[in-house]
C-alpha cells in the first residue's frame, strides 16, 4: 500500500523550479550558438548569431524570476551572496549568474555597439537612452570595431564555460542528492547541459522561423540547415545521456528500483516513456536525420526542422518536469507517491508559469524596434515559387 | 581618441559597480555571522527564547496534589498529567484560571485503550463491543469514566511502583499479535512460558469448580511487566475493583454478573467498625478460590 | 602618450579596486570574548535521542504534546508516528496517524507482525541539510541539535529536498523551512523534550551522553540498536532499539 511521510505530501519544488532550469537552458544553448558563430568561426550561423545572443541576454534577465516566485521570502534572496554557504550547489547561483550576467550584457554591448551607434545619432528619448549605454562614446571607427570584435570573440570564448557552469551547476544540485533516488547520478551534471544546448537551439530556430513568418522574411536555407545538423548532433548526445542514465539504475536494480520502476510505469508513463523518449525524442531524431541526410526541398526541409524544433522544446521540457516533479512524487519511504499539479492562479501557478515564459519574446520584440536583431533580413520575394 | 577608450570606460564602470557591490556585501553580513561556523552565532541563543508550554508533573502536584497521589499509585502512574489534559503553562500563570482539557468521552480513552494489532500484546487493550459484553455493559456509548476514574482506573490497593515481583507471565498476544483463536494448543516447540498453574495447582485446580471459572487470573491479579522477565503483581482487594463489574448501574445489561449496591450491601452485612473496612474478598473467598486465599477475620454468616 | 597613460591608469584603479575586494572578501568577525548573557554551556552538553520501538503504543501523545509546544500548524509534521502491519502473505502495510487529532484506527489487515515506530529529526552529525543549505541558515549546535535560523532562511526548499528522512517542511505559516529542534528551549532547561515528556510508555528516550549515567549511555552501551538509512552516510543522532527491515 502506497505510504508517503507525513510532510511529503506537499511538493515544494513546483513548477517554478521546472521554468528555472528550462530559461537556464535556453539561455546557454542560445549562446553557444552564439559562440559557435563568434569564436569558432562558423559563419553559416551569421543570420542567427546576433538573434541568439540577444536572445540569451533576455532570458537570462528573466531566469530569477521563477526562483524569486518560489523562494518563501524573497526579500532575502540577496542573502545568497551575502552569507553564501559554498558547499551547497546553490549558493554558486548568485555568483555565477551575476557574472555570467556581466559577461552576456558585456558582449551584447561590443556587438551590437554599430546599430546602436546607428540609433543613437537620432533625437527623442530612446536615442538619449542608447547614448547613456554606448556611455556617450559614439566612435565607431575601423579600429575600434576591431577591438569590439577582439573583446566580443574573447568574452564568447570566457561564456562557453561560464555557460555550462550557469546550467549545469543545477544539474549538480539535483545529482548530488544522495537522499533523491531519482536525482541522485553523477550523469545529471552532463545531461543537464547537452539537453539546454538542445532547447536552445530549439527555441532559436523556432522564433527564428515565427520572426520570419510575422515579418515576411526569407529564411536564410545554409543557416537553418546547419542548425538542424547542430540540433540533430546535440540532440543524439542528450537523448543518449538521458537513456544511459535509466538504462543503468534498470540494469544494476538496487533496492530502490522496486519503487523507482512503479514511479516509470505508474506515475510518469506518459509524460517520460510515451512523450520524452518516445513521440518528442523519436520523431525529432527521424525528421533531423532526413533533413541532414537526405536532400529535400527547401520548404519540406524547414517545416521538417520548424517541426522537431518545436518537439524538443516540449521534450526538454519535459525532461525538467520529469526530473523535478517525478523525483518528488516518490517518497523517500520509498514505498508511494504524491501527486501534483500545479495551480492556475497560485504566486507558483501556471498562470505565472506562462507568464514569466512568454515575457521574453516580447521583451525580444521590444528590443528589435530599438535595434534591429535581424539587420540582414531579406523579403520573401512575392512571386510564389521557393 | 584611443579605440581602447570605450572599453576602458566600461570596465572601469563594471569595476566601480563591483567594488560597491562588495563593499554592500561585507556591511550587510551579520554581525555574528562565523562566529562559531558558518551560521549566525547569535541563533542558538535565539533558538532558546521560545515559551516553555508543558510545565511537568511536579508542577502539576503544587496544587493538585490529591489527584496526583491517586494518580501515582495506580495503573496510569506512568502516564503525564498533560498527556491527558494538554500543555500546562498558561493554567499555571493564570494560577488555575485558565481550563484545562478534560477528556472524559470515551473515544478520548480508546486514544490509548483500542485494541489494535501494532500495539504491545502485554499493554490493556480492549475491544469496546467484546469488553462492555464480560462486563455487562448494555448501552455502547456509556463512556469508561462511569466505572474507571482516570486517576485510579483500577482502584489499586496498594502502590503499583512497590507492588510484589512476580516473574513474567505471557499471553498468547504478547507475541502472537495476529488474532488467536481460543483455545489455540501451544506446539511442542513453543517457547517455554509460565502458567498459573506451575506454581499455584491447588488455586487453580479450586478456582475452576467456582463461579469466576471463566475469568482470566491476570484480570484480578493485575499484573504490570517491568522488564521481559519479570513484572509487578497486585491481589486488588479494593472492593471498588471488584464493583467495576458488580455495581447496579442504569447502564447494565441483562447477562451482566450479580450486581449490588455498595455501600448499602456493606452496612447490611457489617456489624460492627471492624467488618466495615473489609473488602469483597473477606466474606465471598468460595465465589474465587478458598485455596490460598487468606482471611482476614470472617464476619457472622460469611460462606467461607 | 594620453591613450597609454589612460589605459595604465584605468588597470591601476582596478587593482586598487580588486585588491579593496579581496581584503574584504571575508565575514568581519565579532569582537573576541563577546559570550551570549546567559549560564547555558553549550560545550558541556551532547545530547542524543533514542527511540524504543518495542515500547510504543501509538497513542500519538507525542504528536499532541510537539504540536502544542512548537505551535506547529496543521498539515506539517516535526515528528509522527507510524505504523507497519505485516500480514500472513508478508505484504507490508504503513500508515501514519496524520489526520483527526491522530489516532490510529482499526484495520482488518489479517496481521501477523506489527508495530508502531515514532520518528523525528535524527539530527545528524553529518546532517545533508547544512551543507546544501545556500545561505547558511542551517546548522547544527555544538550540543548536537541540528536548528534553523530563522532570521536568515529564505524558504527555498533545498534542505528539505536533502533530508533523507522527510523530517523537514516548509511551514505554511512562516514559509520557511522548520523542523524538530529537538525542544532546544527546553532542553537547555534541563527540561526534556515535549515528546520525551508526553510519553506514557518510556517509548521516547532523551539524554545527555556526556553523563555517562545517564539512560541513554547506558542504553547505547548496551542495547543492540540501529540507525536510520545509515548508508546515506549521515550519521543520525537518533538511535531506534528493535528496528524492523521493513523501517526505512
Amino acid at each position: 500500500m502506497d505510504y508517503v511521510f507525513p510532510n511529503e505530501l506537499n511538493v515544494t519544488w513546483t513548477v517554478m523550479i521546472v521554468l528555472y532550469p528550462y530559461i537556464t537552458g535556453l539561455v546557454a544553448g542560445a549562446f553557444i550558438v552564439s559562440s559557435l558563430y563568434h569564436v569558432f568561426g562558423r559563419h553559416e550561423l551569421e543570420p542567427v548569431a546576433r538573434f541568439s545572443l540577444v536572445s540569451a541576454f533576455v532570458f537570462l534577465l528573466f531566469a530569477p524570476l521563477p526562483l524569486l516566485m518560489h523562494l518563501g521570502h524573497p526579500e532575502r534572496a540577496l542573502s545568497i551572496m551575502v552569507t553564501p554557504n559554498f558547499s551547497s550547489a546553490m549558493a554558486g547561483f548568485g555568483f555565477i549568474y551575476n557574472t555570467y550576467l556581466v559577461l552576456v550584457v558585456l558582449e551584447v554591448w561590443f556587438v551590437m555597439r554599430g546599430q546602436f551607434i546607428a540609433r543613437a545619432k537620432g533625437t527623442g528619448p530612446i536615442a538619449f537612452a542608447c547614448r547613456a549605454i554606448l556611455l556617450f562614446n559614439l566612435d565607431e571607427s575601423a579600429e575600434t570595431r576591431r577591438v569590439d570584435h577582439k573583446i566580443a570573440t574573447f568574452l564568447a570564448g570566457l561564456g562557453i564555460p561560464l555557460a555550462c557552469l550557469l546550467h549545469g551547476y543545477v544539474g549538480f544540485l539535483f545529482g548530488s542528492l544522495k537522499a533523491n533516488p531519482w536525482w541522485s547520478t553523477a550523469l545529471m551534471f552532463v545531461i543537464f547541459i547537452f539537453s539546454a544546448i538542445v532547447s536552445g537551439i530549439s527555441v532559436l530556430i523556432f522564433h527564428t522561423f515565427v520572426v520570419a513568418w510575422i515579418n515576411g522574411w526569407e529564411v536564410e536555407e545554409k543557416c537553418i540547415r546547419a542548425l538542424g545538423k547542430y540540433l540533430w548532433g546535440f540532440m543524439i548526445i542528450a537523448v543518449s545521456l538521458e537513456l544511459l542514465e535509466i538504462l543503468s539504475i534498470a540494469y544494476k536494480q538496487t533496492e530502490e528500483w522496486e519503487v523507482l520502476e512503479r514511479l516509470i510505469s505508474e506515475k510518469l508513463f506518459i509524460s517520460y516513456v510515451v512523450l520524452q523518449f518516445g513521440l518528442f525524442s523519436l520523431v525529432p531524431f527521424v525528421f533531423l536525420a532526413i533533413t541532414a541526410l537526405v536532400p529535400l526541398g527547401k520548404r519540406l526541409t524547414h517545416a521538417l526542422i520548424w517541426l522537431a524544433s518545436v518537439m524538443l522544446l516540449m521534450q526538454v521540457l519535459l525532461m525538467r518536469w520529469n526530473v523535478v516533479i517525478g523525483g518528488q512524487l516518490l517518497s523517500k519511504s520509498m514505498r508511494g507517491f504524491t501527486s501534483y499539479f500545479p495551480g492556475l492562479f497560485e504566486r507558483e501557478g501556471l498562470v505565472v508559469a506562462a507568464i514569466i515564459f512568454t515575457a521574453p519574446f516580447l521583451i525580444l520584440w521590444g528590443f528589435n524596434r530599438v535595434v534591429p536583431l535581424f539587420p540582414h533580413a531579406v523579403s520573401k520575394v512575392r512571386t510564389g515559387m521557393n | 581618441m584611443s579605440k581602447y577608450r570605450h572599453a576602458v570606460s566600461v570596465f572601469v564602470v563594471l569595476g566601480v559597480v563591483v567594488i560597491a557591490a562588495a563593499i554592500a556585501r561585507n556591511l550587510a553580513i551579520p554581525d555574528t555571522f562565523g562566529e562559531f561556523g558558518h551560521y549566525r552565532g547569535a541563533a542558538p541563543a535565539q533558538a532558546r527564547e521560545f515559551p516553555l508550554r508543558h510545565v511537568g508533573a511536579d508542577v502539576c502536584a503544587d496544587c493538585h496534589d490529591k489527584q496526583k497521589s491517586l494518580h501515582d499509585k495506580d495503573a496510569h502512574s506512568r502516564v503525564p498529567c498533560e498527556t491527558c489534559h494538554g500543555p500546562g503553562a498558561e493554567h499555571v500563570k493564570a494560577e488555575g484560571d485558565a481550563p484545562m482539557r478534560r477528556p472524559t468521552a470515551k473515544s478520548d480513552c480508546l486514544v490509548c485503550h483500542q485494541r489494535l494489532a501494532a500495539r504491545p500484546g502485554s499493554f490493556p487493550q480492549i475491544d469496546a463491543d467484546v469488553h462492555f459484553a464480560f462486563v455487562g455493559v448494555k448501552d455502547p456509548s456509556t463512556p469508561c469514566v462511569s466505572c474507571h476514574d482516570p486517576h485510579e482506573p483500577l482502584y489499586m490497593d496498594r502502590d503499583v511502583r512497590t507492588a510484589r515481583l512476580h516473574p513474567a507471565i505471557h499471553r498468547c498476544r504478547d507475541c502472537h499479535q495476529g488474532t488467536m483463536a481460543e483455545g489455540t494448543v501451544k506446539p511442542e516447540r513453543h517457547p517455554v512460558t509460565f502458567e498459573c498453574n506451575y506454581c499455584h495447582p491447588a488455586i487453580v485446580a479450586d478456582f475452576a469448580k467456582r463461579t469466576h471459572a471463566h475469568v482470566a487470573c491476570t484480570t484480578c491479579h493485575l499484573y504490570f511487566r517491568e522488564s521481559e522477565y519479570a513484572g509487578r503483581i497486585i491481589r486488588d482487594a479494593d472492593p471498588r475493583f471488584c464493583l467495576l463489574c458488580h455495581r447496579a448501574a442504569p447502564f447494565r445489561s441483562a447477562n451482566a454478573p450479580k450486581t449490588i449496591d455498595w455501600p448499602s450491601h456493606r452496612d447490611k452485612v457489617a456489624s460492627g467498625p471492624t467488618d466495615a473496612k473489609k473488602g469483597c474478598v473477606d466474606c465471598h473467598r468460595d465465589r474465587i478460590h478458598t485455596v490460598g486465599t487468606p482471611v482476614r477475620g470472617a464476619v457472622k454468616g460469611a460462606q467461607l | 602618450m594620453t591613450r597609454n597613460i589612460s589605459r595604465r591608469d584605468a588597470l591601476k584603479v582596478l587593482g586598487a579596486g580588486s585588491g579593496l575586494l579581496l581584503v574584504h572578501c571575508g565575514p568581519i568577525k565579532p569582537p573576541q570574548g563577546e559570550k551570549e548573557k546567559s549560564d547555558y554551556d553549550w560545550e558541556k552538553h551532547s545530547y542524543a535521542y533514542v527511540v524504543d520501538t518495542t515500547r510504543c503504543i501509538g497513542c500519538c501523545a507525542c504528536m499532541r504534546a510537539c504540536r502544542a509546544e512548537n505551535d506547529v500548524p496543521p498539515g506539517v509534521f516535526r515528528t509522527w508516528v507510524e505504523r507497519y502491519e505485516v500480514d500472513e502473505a508478508g505484504e507490508v502495510r504503513v500508515d501514519a496517524a496524520t489526520h483527526d487529532d491522530f489516532v490510529f484506527g482499526t484495520t482488518d489487515t489479517k496481521v501477523s507482525k506489527a508495530f508502531f515506530v515514532p520518528k523525528l529529526c535524527n539530527h545528524c552529525k553529518k546532517s545533508v541539510c547544512n551543507q546544501v543549505c545556500p545561505v547558511g541558515a542551517a546548522y547544527r549546535t555544538k550540543d548536537g541539535v541540528v536548528l534553523v535560523d530563522h532570521d536568515r532562511c529564505i524558504g527555498c526548499g533545498y534542505c528539505v529536498q536533502a533530508c533523507p528522512y522527510g523530517s523537514r517542511f516548509i511551514s505554511p505559516r512562516t514559509h520557511m523551512a522548520e523542523k524538530c529542534t529537538l525542544c532546544y528551549h527546553r532542553i537547555t532547561r534541563g527540561e526534556k523534550p515535549a515528546c520525551v515528556a508526553s510519553c506514557p510508555k518510556g517509548a521516547r528516550i532523551f539524554g545527555d551522553l556526556r553523563d555517562p549515567q545517564s539512560e541513554i549511555s547506558v542504553i547505547l552501551k548496551q542495547q543492540r540498536f540501529r540507525v536510520l538509512k545509515p548508508e546515506m552516510g549521515t550519521q543520525p543522532n537518533c538511535y531506534y532499539l528493535g528496528l524492523d527491515r521493513e523501517v526505512v
